[in-house]
């Protein structure tokens, strides 16, 4: 069999060698994302999304997504263009959080003893989703950043909120008061994360007395249309062909 | 000969294989804290612990014991290391062996971080209920922004008992109580399996069917739209509107279940209690100090007055967790530990007691194993070579006078 010829003798083998590929590429893009993502993501995200403590209705709220939606739009970008596939948000997304979980199950709980329930993940689901619908049905770069980026970060608290707010339930602790959450931080000893090391609560937006989380999910989803812009153009590149003149060497 | 190269090759690589498997099973417990690697002028001049008691040895799981103390913030507080404005009373054990109950800093509850005064003393209590069954290091900690964290000494304490058996209830605001060992546990396993579910749904619509080789090609092929059915149009709005109602339908339902939340409450607590030390009657100047590197021993010449009203005797010298004692004038009974102990180490040229209005000019020796031990030799390499430390006077009635020295350090390598 010569170079030029065909691997395949017939229709119906094709389809089953494609139908291969699309597994054997689809787990591989599964993992490799997974691993890339995940790093990206303790890399930035880190703390925030490891304890209960430092999920706050201010910065948790504003960073998570910003420094989430970055893979998720590279993906994207890549099989939106090249293949017409509209779950490259949702893939990320799933890889992410397989990770985590088994970080968080494996190191976290089996290897130092720290509870589940104080250093669960993060869900980025129902924003991942949501990405992933716009894309498909506008079929628009700019649409998707500028409404489905901030319906990403728009949909991230309220997300979490059914995980989260059993730990914001108050309770009186030796003459202080504090919520579950923190009490999780102070009883389940870190010595490398100190408290003041927490970045929980601070900042200047005081004018809207208790209700911060909707401003604070404002603003992340206006910062992940520009981070939604940026590495939608990673992912652009990253996807490109680039054929090389011959005669150049 | 050929033959014979590729057996050596092979059996080598044998040997490789097996001396790596060998390695991995040889996976002894890392216990300790690094306290001997930290700087030694760290833990000379910053944090001074003293009258340190570990109230157990040996504890059950969901029994407590407690640390107590006091921590001198040195005045001489190096430069090269932040001063201690943000500071959180920690305790260095690996991971939560212990939950932390309480801690305390002059009686007052301490969960957020503190800001420390220098050249004051301080009286605090950390009270530590068992979770984890095992022989732990436990040692007093004090976190520093900027300078990071100051580790105190170090006991080993014994948990027994089974971690299954471990509770922490607690009760609520609200009049709950509840375990917060596995409170809210399966309502994350429930919403996070339900949005994977979900997510894995969406996926599996799509790679159902043909991905990548006919979708490029057609991509290529410029018929691109033609990839995108109606139904699929119809299925992703349904998943949209779905996730959206989910969201809010979970959001509200949750505010009906939990009314009261707070958010996590931070902060600075400030104006901690500080102890009120006798007032030092003694007063102590270093003429010069050497450190003797052969014989591990630190030499002191120090001109000693005593302007009280009653005789004198140097007893001890603290510095950096290590205690050298003058066994005639002082002996630990509080059961410190014996590494960081030298119960025979502080020789004074001449420890007769220094009468009121008296002064002398003595030569003091600290000399132990733990200078090398802990690392404390290391000061040389620091960059401010300097010591400092805490020396204890007593009378005859066993009053205690605490004198903080602190002066260079030349070391002596003959």
């Amino acid at each position: 069999m010569s170079a030029s010829q065909s691997a395949v003798r017939s229709r119906a083998e094709a389809v089953k060698v494609s139908r291969t590929f699309d597994w054997l590429i689809l787990f591989t893009l599964f993992f490799v994302v997974l691993g890339g993502y995940h790093i990206h993501y303790m890399l930035t995200g880190g703390d925030w999304d490891f304890w209960t403590d430092w999920k706050d209705r201010r910065l948790w709220v504003t960073v998570a997504p910003i420094v989430s939606i970055t893979f998720p739009a590279a993906v994207q970008a890549c099989l939106w263009y090249r293949y017409r596939l509209p779950f490259g948000a949702v893939v990320c997304i799933l890889g992410l959080l397989l990770g985590e979980w088994v970080n968080r199950y494996l190191n976290f709980w089996g290897w130092t003893y720290f509870p589940v329930n104080f250093c669960f993940p993060s869900n980025l689901m129902p924003g991942a989703i949501v990405l992933d619908v716009i894309l498909m049905l506008s079929g628009s770069l700019t649409v998707t950043a500028v409404v489905g980026g901030l319906a990403y970060g728009l949909l991230f608290y309220p997300g979490n909120w059914p995980v989260i707010a059993p730990l914001h339930v108050p309770v009186e602790y030796n003459g202080m008061m504090m919520t579950l959450a923190d009490l999780q931080g102070y009883h389940y000893v870190r010595t490398g994360t100190p408290e003041y090391i927490r970045m929980v609560e601070k900042g200047t937006l005081r004018t809207f007395g208790k209700d911060v989380a909707p401003v604070s999910a404002f603003f992340s989803g206006f910062v992940s249309i520009i981070i939604y812009f940026l590495w939608h153009f990673f992912g652009k590149w990253f996807a490109q062909t680039t054929f090389v003149n011959s005669e150049n060497f | 000969m050929k033959i014979l190269k590729d057996k050596v090759a092979k059996l080598s690589f044998v040997a490789l294989l097996l001396t790596m498997t060998a390695a991995m099973f040889y996976t002894p417990t890392a216990s300790a804290h690094g306290e001997k690697s930290q700087a030694a002028f760290m833990r000379m001049r910053t944090i001074h612990w003293f009258d340190l008691n570990w109230s157990k040895d040996e504890v059950p799981v969901n029994d407590t014991m407690t640390l107590t103390g006091k921590f001198y913030v040195f005045q001489g507080w190096p430069e090269t290391v932040d001063k201690p404005e943000v500071s959180f009373l920690n305790v260095g054990i690996p991971g939560p062996v212990f939950i932390r109950a309480g801690s305390w800093i002059g009686g007052q509850l301490v969960p957020r971080s503190v800001s420390l005064e220098l050249g004051e003393t301080y009286e605090f209590k950390v009270l530590l209920k068992a979770r984890r069954p095992g022989d732990w290091h436990v040692h007093a900690m004090m976190n520093v922004k900027g300078g990071g964290p100051i580790i105190g000494p170090g006991k080993w304490v014994t948990i027994t008992g089974s971690m299954s058996d471990f509770t922490n209830p607690i009760t609520t605001l609200t009049g709950e109580t509840i375990d917060l060992e596995t409170y809210n546990l399966s309502n994350t396993y429930f919403w996070h399996g339900l949005w994977y579910a979900i997510g894995l749904l969406w996926l599996a619509y799509w790679a159902r069917k043909p991905m990548f080789v006919p979708r490029s090609i057609a991509v290529e092929a410029g018929k691109a739209d033609t990839l995108i059915s109606g139904t699929d149009k119809k299925v992703a709005l349904g998943f949209g509107v779905g996730v959206i109602a989910i969201v809010a339908m979970s959001m509200a339902s949750t505010n009906d279940k939990f009314p009261i939340t707070t958010p996590l409450q931070a902060g600075l607590l400030r104006g901690m209690k500080t102890i009120e030390m006798p007032v030092a009657t003694v007063k102590v100047k270093i003429e010069d100090a050497t450190y003797r590197v052969p014989g591990r021993a630190m030499q002191m010449t120090m001109t000693i007055t005593n302007n009280g009203d009653s005789p004198v005797r140097l007893g001890e010298f603290n510095t950096a967790g290590v205690r050298f004692l003058d066994p005639e004038v002082s002996v630990d009974e509080s059961g410190y530990p014996d590494d960081l102990l030298a119960e025979e180490g502080l020789t004074v040229s001449d420890n007769s007691p220094l009468a009121p209005g008296q002064s002398k000019t003595v030569q003091v020796t600290a000399s132990d194993a733990a200078w090398e031990v802990y690392r404390l030799a290391d000061l040389i390499y620091d960059p401010d070579s300097r010591f400092a430390g805490l020396l204890f006077f007593y009378d005859a009635a066993g009053n205690r006078q605490m004198i903080t020295i602190d002066a260079p350090l030349i070391p002596s390598f003959i």
